[in-house]
């Protein structure tokens, strides 16, 4: 088994770049921040497929090299494989995994945002929310596409979080070491 | 005695003791990896990274592989009487730098490798085989 | 009684959620060349990855006490120790030492020989400058305060950049009290 570190490690970075970038450089311009995220995620995951892939034979066609992302990749980042892979047969994979642990551990605190705009509060928090959760999602975006480009597939990546669980208020202040939110991840993977 | 080591692919990493003549042959070779990549009678039913030897012995004995990212490994030597298992072994270690190499997080992909640990890591087992 | 501090962080690191460090390593390099690429200024991005340390010591803390065990009422000198023991063995899975106390024990310097940062790591000629593990420093100052000490944290030495250890020199800026910064008698009801 190589070298490990605590989960909190990689949590507390993810957090920072979204922040970093998110509330930091590019407060205003979600789409550069977004697209800096992703970027980040991209060099991982080519540097990842680099390393992952050395043991093994190559991959005869694109199915198997994505088969390999869902099944040994996955788990040697996440310690368990994509739950559901479909594919429309035009080149578009969805990859489904039921509890992704970044959007479980993710920090999502409506109170530090606070804006002194005096419109509706709960809908600001909410969207506000729904944006940091959608931010989180660019870095394994990012892994997902410059894995799959470094083994010869380029491809867009787009993800969503459907049915996002409810999750009280108590939880999500003890969420630094107990994990309450295990939110599903739908990654779309379109071939170009 | 190796002569030449190359990386093709996003990037190039050539070390070598004649440069134009080992060029040439690198740059032949090259075609010899597509032609049995893309023809998998040739190329054998296990997909291995490792191709063995690509032409055939005249001064030079040239071997290949390939890895899942597209990246050809090319090595020359003169030494007639090399065994596939040493081979194998040296493609491992050197694949295994390789992706050390690759791996820092200032590398650009696509450009040259300039890793001074890489150059180090490469000239010890060039010269462990001899 | 607050619990005895405890000597290694090897018990809380094996009962922690882990990853593989590979993923760790290679995500703080991303960051730090894409910082790079925005910021353009080495110094800047000394600065921002020391922020974003202090931003991410500032949460650990809590993780730190809750699962070390470690009551708040150390002084300084115990925790050094504790920061290289069990801190950085609980989070990153090494080990640092404490050396270099000085006369009045109000600085030391934290050796760190194996670093999970900088795997794989060599700086290019362009980056001479930077600090790259910066964002430890930053960590460390960040959660230091949360226990009400205030900290300068500085690299001594750095094995990027040629020396044969990483070395942090932690100075105790300030102690304060850890008494409730608002008196109530300073508040009436309006």
């Amino acid at each position: 088994m190589g070298r490990e570190v605590s989960e909190s490690c990689v949590d507390s970075l993810l957090t920072e770049i979204v922040s970093t970038y998110c509330n930091g450089f590019y407060a205003n311009k979600p789409e550069l921040a977004a697209r800096r995220i992703e970027a980040i995620g991209y060099q991982v995951g080519h540097q990842l497929s680099e390393r992952y892939t050395m043991e093994r034979p190559r991959f005869s066609d694109h199915l198997e090299a994505i088969k390999f992302i869902c099944k040994d990749f996955w788990s040697e980042l996440f310690k368990k494989q994509i739950d559901n892979l479909k594919t429309n047969h035009r080149g578009t994979f969805v990859l489904q995994d039921n509890r992704f642990r970044w959007l479980a551990r993710m920090s999502v605190d409506p109170s530090s945002e606070n804006s002194s705009s005096p419109q509706d509060p709960s809908t600001m928090a909410e969207n506000k929310a729904a944006q940091a959760v959608g931010m989180h999602l660019y870095f394994p975006c990012g892994i997902i596409r410059g894995a799959l480009s470094n083994l010869g597939i380029p491809c867009a990546v787009s993800a969503d979080i459907s049915n996002l669980p409810a999750c009280d208020r108590n939880n999500i202040t003890k969420r630094n070491f107990d994990p309450c939110l295990v939110a599903p991840l739908t990654a779309h993977c379109e071939l170009s | 005695m190796i002569v030449c080591v190359a990386v093709v692919g996003h990037q190039s990493f050539t070390e070598a003791d004649d440069a134009l003549k080992l060029h040439h042959i690198v740059h032949c070779s090259l075609d010899v990896v597509d032609e049995r990549v893309n023809n998998p009678k040739k190329s054998g039913p296990l997909n291995e990274s490792f191709l063995g030897l690509l032409c055939p012995p005249e001064n030079y004995k040239v071997y290949g592989y390939l890895t899942n990212t597209k990246v050809k490994f090319i090595l020359v030597t003169t030494d007639l009487d090399v065994r596939d298992a040493d081979m194998r072994n040296f493609f491992r270690r050197f694949h295994s730098a390789y992706v050390d190499a690759v791996s820092n997080p200032f590398h650009v992909p696509a450009k040259k490798i300039t890793s001074r640990t890489f150059a180090e890591r490469v000239s010890t087992i060039v010269k462990s085989l001899g | 009684m607050a619990p005895v501090a405890p000597r290694s962080g090897d018990a809380i690191f094996a009962s922690v959620e882990r990853v593989n460090a590979e993923l760790f390593t290679l995500t703080y390099g991303a960051i730090v060349r894409q910082l790079l690429t925005d910021l353009e200024e080495v110094e800047e991005v000394n600065k921002q990855l020391d922020q974003m340390g202090y931003n991410i010591g500032i949460r650990l803390i809590d993780e730190f006490l809750a699962k070390s065990n470690v009551s708040r009422c150390v002084d300084f000198k115990e925790t050094a120790e504790v920061i290289a023991k069990v801190g950085f063995k609980m989070f990153l899975g090494v080990t640092a030492s404490v050396t270099n106390w000085d006369a009045d024990g109000m600085s030391c310097s934290l050796i760190l020989e194996d670093n999970p940062l900088v795997d794989f790591v060599e700086l290019p000629d362009t980056c001479q400058g930077l600090y790259y593990c910066n964002i430890l420093s930053g960590v460390i100052r960040g959660a230091l305060e949360m226990v009400s000490m205030k900290t300068e944290v500085t690299w001594v030495r750095d094995m990027l950049r040629g020396d044969d250890a990483f070395e942090l020199q932690v100075k105790l800026l300030k102690q304060v009290s850890e008494e409730y910064p608002y008196k109530d008698d300073e508040y009436s009801e309006v």
